[in-house]
């Protein structure tokens, strides 16, 4: 199963691409703004579609046909189990993090 | 500006993504921002090239650098021979000139064995790692050698050495990184093997005369002649190495023509 922090320094805007993507299908530019909205972060146009490259040779997206030069991407079902384990790391993760911060705190 | 941009990338990712990603960055005016994460973004797709269509671009990289490491071999082992050379028999004003070409030459072979050893350096990482890095530290003693020279001549300069010896030592990095590299090469079997096992004859000869030049009592006559003939080993090795990738990079070059109907 391919880890998403596989994809080194482009693991990050990956994971926010899956998410994304994880409610419908969205062009690179519909991505881009989603992501700088929900994040708060721009996302550079290179590192989008280096993202989106290594997501789909990975076989996390695929491509649907273009529409006027955009192409859509949506998810896969190997995207979203593998989208899912990860978020669910992140809360373990999350969850440990938190409990330690309160019991040092109290 | 896009097209300019979209241009850095490599052909195989152009022809998938080219026209997609055009009509992205024609949605919103670039920033210094997007210019330099494109600019990073495309070096990152040059140097791992991946999918179908990348396979192709990965062996014409190769071969790119096959011949430019193929051409820097000829002009370096050239330059290593004609700078040895003028400094033992045209005495220059002060040698700077010959040891400015020396310099030359050293970094004509760095460049050299980067181009050369791309395949190797995924086979034998550690030996070809090494083999440029030994190099590439002598280049930097060999300058501080030289700065030496022009500011404070013959006199003690670093550690009591002499600027002379300083650059000396980087000649001798050289030599060990070259004698590495022909081991390397021996190994990968993808180079000349004659121009290897010149190499790494010179490398091992050259160093005696190289010592002797550096301390004040030489390696003898006998010592002299095998060195001298190890230097033109040596220089001969790298000129082989390189018209032997030279000639993989045109046959490759016609075979690939030959392949397009």
């Amino acid at each position: 199963m391919t880890r998403i922090p596989e994809f080194g320094r482009f693991a990050e805007p990956a994971l926010l691409i899956l998410v994304s993507l994880s409610e419908g299908p969205k062009h690179g530019y519909a991505i881009m703004t989603d992501v700088e909205a929900g994040y708060g972060r721009p996302m550079g146009p290179g590192t989008l579609y280096a993202a989106l490259a290594r997501l789909e040779e990975r076989g996390l997206i695929e491509a649907l046909e273009p529409v006027d030069r955009r192409r859509p991407y949506r998810l896969t079902a190997v995207g979203a189990t593998v989208l899912e384990e990860q978020l669910q790391d992140l809360a373990g993760f999350a969850r440990l993090g938190l409990q330690r911060l309160r019991g040092s705190a109290g | 500006m896009t097209r300019v941009l979209i241009r850095l990338y490599p052909a195989g990712w152009r022809a998938r993504y080219g026209d997609e990603f055009e009509a992205l960055l024609e949605e919103r005016p670039l920033g210094p921002f997007d210019v330099a994460d494109i600019v990073l973004s495309a070096i990152d797709a040059r140097i791992r090239p991946r999918g179908v269509a990348a396979a192709g671009d990965h062996s014409r990289g190769v071969l790119m650098t096959l011949r430019l490491g193929g051409i820097a071999a000829i002009v370096g082992g050239a330059l290593w021979l004609v700078s040895l050379a003028g400094a033992s028999v045209i005495q220059g004003a002060d040698g700077q000139p010959w040891q400015a070409l020396f310099v030359l030459a050293l970094g004509a072979l760095l460049v050299a064995m980067i181009g050369l050893s791309g395949d190797q350096g995924r086979e034998q990482p550690r030996l070809v790692w090494a083999a440029v890095a030994i190099p590439i530290i002598g280049a930097a003693i060999s300058a501080v050698g030289m700065l030496g020279m022009a500011i404070v001549g013959d006199a003690p300069f670093l550690f009591g050495a002499s600027p002379w010896e300083v650059w000396v030592l980087g000649t001798i990095a050289l030599i060990i990184g070259s004698g590495l590299f022909a081991l390397a090469s021996l190994r990968g079997g993808r180079v000349s093997r004659v121009g290897a096992i010149l190499l790494m004859i010179g490398a091992v000869a050259a160093l005696p005369l190289l010592f002797g030049v550096a301390y004040s009592n030489g390696p003898g006559d006998a010592g002299s002649i095998l060195a001298i003939l190890g230097i033109f080993a040596f220089a001969g090795g790298w000129v082989w190495l390189g018209i032997g990738a030279i000639r993989t990079d045109r046959a490759a070059g016609i075979t690939s023509r030959e392949a397009i109907p």
